[in-house]
């Protein structure tokens, strides 16, 4: 019975168990003295607070739900909602470069295969090769267009990545694989195109892309190295002043000597280079998220906020 | 209190879960006021019972097509509250339980005690219940302040019914021991 009594003081004792209960205690006094016991605590536990309104409370919730976005739908992974977030950042990346990049490193590819494709009907052969043309044309597009993506702070864009949640070094790999892939993509067209064209002048496609992969690794990962350390401008100069060196190198100053075979040997596809290449790529994205988030001092400048 | 119809319980429940706001405001008038004394019973103070009380709509507002009926839509409530005031109280420093001897303290004036009865309320009885451990204070909390039956409060805590009863009954030993250590009668 005494097991009873504290539901019967909490009032939540319904239908014959009740009446049983009461019933007996109207004969027992050791009960009713059990029961008061529970009937205190009963008094004291209940806090006697009245709870906040209706509609207020249920507004508030429904906001949070509707700020916090839709639930994750069920059986929806780490992986899963971790891909859909690398879709969105390369989405909004995709959105902040400029049109014209794109644009521009397409014009010039499209000019190089012209130039191949014109020079080998116009010219008998031995003409220049389809590979030193594009051994020539990839890379400086490639390095170009990564000296851009290293954003200055000059960019109003910067302003507003300055405020994200997200690492500015992983901004930056995602926006160089944007850039990168784009113009790997280019280069990989341009020499499906030269490999089909009958007055190719060069070997199969394998024999076109190891013409230009190398340098273009190796003069993108030098340019994104300048462009961390020292702004985009100087970046697309010093690509061009080193394309500049091989253009002379194979051109000008062909020779035996060996300054200008360094340059054609570095100039090229293999192991050590695709290397160097990682090197660079990766010290300018540790480089980048030691800067800051956008939000470090220019290397070099004045400190504006610190004096020193 | 007002015992609410178990089967119009179920059917605003999937209400809510098809996005029927007004029956989320009908589901919490019917039980605004056992929900909030127990979450104010577990958080302790009112500002914290809101914010779970409406972590706790919040939840249910997403989670209502969860509910499959195998469970009283009550139970399946205070099992959502319960989790919500876990989530939101985990990192809280708790006060020391009582149940074990009180250490020998100095008596001076308006001590520890005083303030802590002042606190729950004023009454003793309230600053003891304050000062359970968690788990009597929930099975007190479910049984006297939520009123839900026995039996629904075992399948809140997911216990049997007799844990539920010998809860109920060492919780009222500690008060009651409490209270002697403070010379107060029961």
């Amino acid at each position: 019975m005494n097991e009873m009594l504290p539901a019967y003081a909490a009032g939540s004792l319904r239908g014959a168990d009740r009446d049983r209960v009461r019933a007996h205690l109207a004969g027992c006094a050791r009960c009713r003295a059990d029961l008061a016991a529970w009937q205190a605590i009963a008094d004291a536990a209940t806090p006697g607070v009245t709870p906040p309104d209706a509609a207020g409370m249920v507004r508030a919730a429904l906001t949070r739900s509707a700020i916090a976005g839709p639930a994750d739908p069920p059986g929806d992974g780490p992986w899963t909602r971790r891909l859909r977030y690398a879709a969105a950042l390369v989405g909004a990346e995709a959105r902040l470069i400029r049109l014209a990049v794109p644009v521009a490193s397409a014009l010039v590819m499209a000019l190089g295969v012209a130039v191949v494709l014109v020079q080998a009907a116009a010219v008998a052969p031995p003409a220049t090769g389809a590979d030193v043309v594009l051994a020539l044309v990839a890379p400086v597009v490639a390095a170009a267009g990564v000296a851009g993506t290293y954003r200055s702070r000059r960019d109003p864009v910067a302003e507003l990545l300055a405020a994200t949640p997200t690492a500015g070094p992983l901004l930056l790999l995602v926006r160089l694989a944007l850039v990168f892939g784009y113009d790997l993509v280019l280069a990989l067209a341009a020499s499906a195109v030269l490999a089909a064209a009958p007055a190719g002048g060069a070997g199969g496609l394998h024999a076109l892309i190891a013409a230009w992969l190398g340098p273009m690794a190796l003069l993108s990962s030098v340019s994104l190295l300048v462009a961390v350390w020292f702004g985009p401008d100087l970046a697309v100069g010093a690509a061009v002043g080193l394309w500049a060196v091989r253009v002379l190198a194979g051109g000008v100053f062909a020779g035996d000597n060996w300054p200008a075979r360094f340059v054609m040997d570095a100039w090229s596809t293999n192991a050590a280079v695709l290397a160097v290449s990682a090197a660079f790529g990766i010290a300018a994205v540790v480089m980048a998220g030691r800067l800051g988030p956008y939000g470090g001092e220019p290397h070099g400048a004045w400190r504006a906020t610190h004096p020193t | 209190m007002a015992r609410p119809e178990p089967g119009s319980d179920e059917a605003l429940l999937r209400a809510v879960a098809a996005g029927d706001a007004g029956a989320l405001t009908r589901l919490y008038e019917r039980h605004a006021g056992a929900l909030f004394g127990y979450l104010y019973r577990l958080a302790g103070d009112r500002m914290t019972a809101e914010e779970i009380l409406q972590d706790t709509l919040l939840a249910v507002w997403r989670s209502a097509a969860a509910f499959e009926g195998r469970s009283k839509a009550t139970t399946w409530l205070f099992g959502v509250a319960r989790r919500q005031a876990h989530n939101r109280l985990r990192g809280r420093r708790c006060p020391e339980p009582i149940g074990v001897p009180p250490s020998d303290r100095p008596d001076e004036g308006a001590g520890p005690d005083e303030l802590a009865i002042a606190a729950a309320g004023g009454t003793p009885v309230a600053a003891a219940i304050d000062r359970l451990s968690d788990h009597h204070r929930d099975v007190i909390a479910l049984v006297f302040v939520a009123g839900l039956p026995l039996a629904d409060v075992a399948e809140v805590l997911t216990i049997p019914v007799g844990t539920v009863k010998s809860r109920l009954h060492h919780a009222r030993a500690a008060i009651a021991a409490a209270l002697t250590a403070q010379e107060v009668p029961e």
